[in-house]
């Protein structure tokens, strides 16, 4: 997978996440994924189809979902990880991926992508789209966050 | 669209593929009521849907029914979900299942030309999938594999 496909995910998260309050978000380490398992119990994910294939997930841990979702509805305090957080985080996915689709699209690549989905649960075990996943680890306030990036070309 | 429209052409096609690739007979079908959460039994394949329409295909079963049909399939013996052969059954199995029902959708719906993306596999304990469109109803196939569970999310694209 070619670095500059990455590099229009890093930009459309940070620059979606920045607009919606999260401001101290910043990349802290990039490789390729070469276990199955993850720490993290809530991901996120989204498909594209186009000239890239593949699937991007966003994921994190429970308490960092929470001060994330907390955060973009204005410090409303999120005591529960119910409907509420859940619909916010999708839609942080949903808009970074579309700022990542026009990115994308300034570099002659098109793509079209589904709507999010939200995989809540624990001990979890994963395979995103059956090739290399490069994952993309990032720090805010809120905690860490990982970005799992599985696209053919 | 309605539910004819859009789940059907995948319980047809599991229906088809099951019988086809691993001689597995369904015995029952029937409607199950979903909350705001698709709630998994421990292992789910999904496949995203792009075009027209978007949205998801969802194939869930117990992780014991998912190391069973790996075994169908590859006629190897699998002890734990853990293994990545008893994952890429799996999203083998939602693959040809979604892209079954997708050449029957878009033969069906002129100019929807649904296209898939490759599947992803997911598997751990108190699992649950939230989409803002999902089907209030699941479908259960009873097999004797155990029990596959399939939901289908579908919206019209802006």
């Amino acid at each position: 997978m070619d670095v500059k496909y990455v590099n229009a995910f890093i930009a459309g998260l940070i620059e979606v996440s920045g607009m919606l309050g999260i401001n101290s978000l910043a990349r802290t380490g990039l490789n390729k994924r070469d276990h199955l398992k993850t720490e993290n119990d809530v991901n996120i994910i989204l498909g594209l189809v186009g000239d890239l294939k593949g699937n991007v997930v966003l994921s994190m841990q429970e308490t960092t979902a929470m001060k994330v979702a907390s955060k973009m509805m204005g410090g409303m305090p999120v005591t529960e990880f119910d409907v509420m957080p859940k619909s916010a985080l999708c839609e942080l996915s949903n808009m970074a991926n579309g700022r990542s689709a026009s990115e994308l699209e300034k570099i002659g690549v098109m793509t079209s992508i589904t709507p999010p989905t939200l995989i809540h649960g624990r001990n979890m075990i994963s395979l995103i789209s059956q090739v290399e996943t490069v994952v993309v680890q990032f720090s805010a306030q809120e905690g860490g966050l990982e970005l799992n990036i599985a696209i053919e070309d | 669209m309605d539910l004819a429209q859009t789940i059907a052409p995948f319980v047809r096609a599991s229906n088809h593929v099951f019988k086809q690739l691993l001689d597995l007979n369904i015995n029952k079908g029937q409607a199950e009521p979903e909350g705001d959460n698709f709630v998994s039994q421990g292992f789910t394949v999904m496949v995203g849907l792009t075009g027209g329409w978007q949205g998801w295909f969802f194939l869930d079963m117990s992780q014991d029914t998912a190391i069973k049909l790996a075994g169908l399939m590859t006629g190897e013996a699998y002890d734990n979900v853990d293994n990545e052969e008893v994952l890429l059954a799996g999203a083998e199995i939602a693959n040809i299942i979604s892209g079954n029902a997708l050449t029957d959708i878009n033969n069906l719906n002129s100019g929807v030309s649904i296209r898939l993306t490759p599947p992803s596999v997911f598997a751990g304990e108190g699992m649950s999938m939230f989409n803002v469109k999902l089907n209030a109803y699941s479908v259960l196939l009873q097999t004797d594999a155990g029990n596959i569970k399939i939901n289908v999310v579908m919206k019209e694209a802006k």
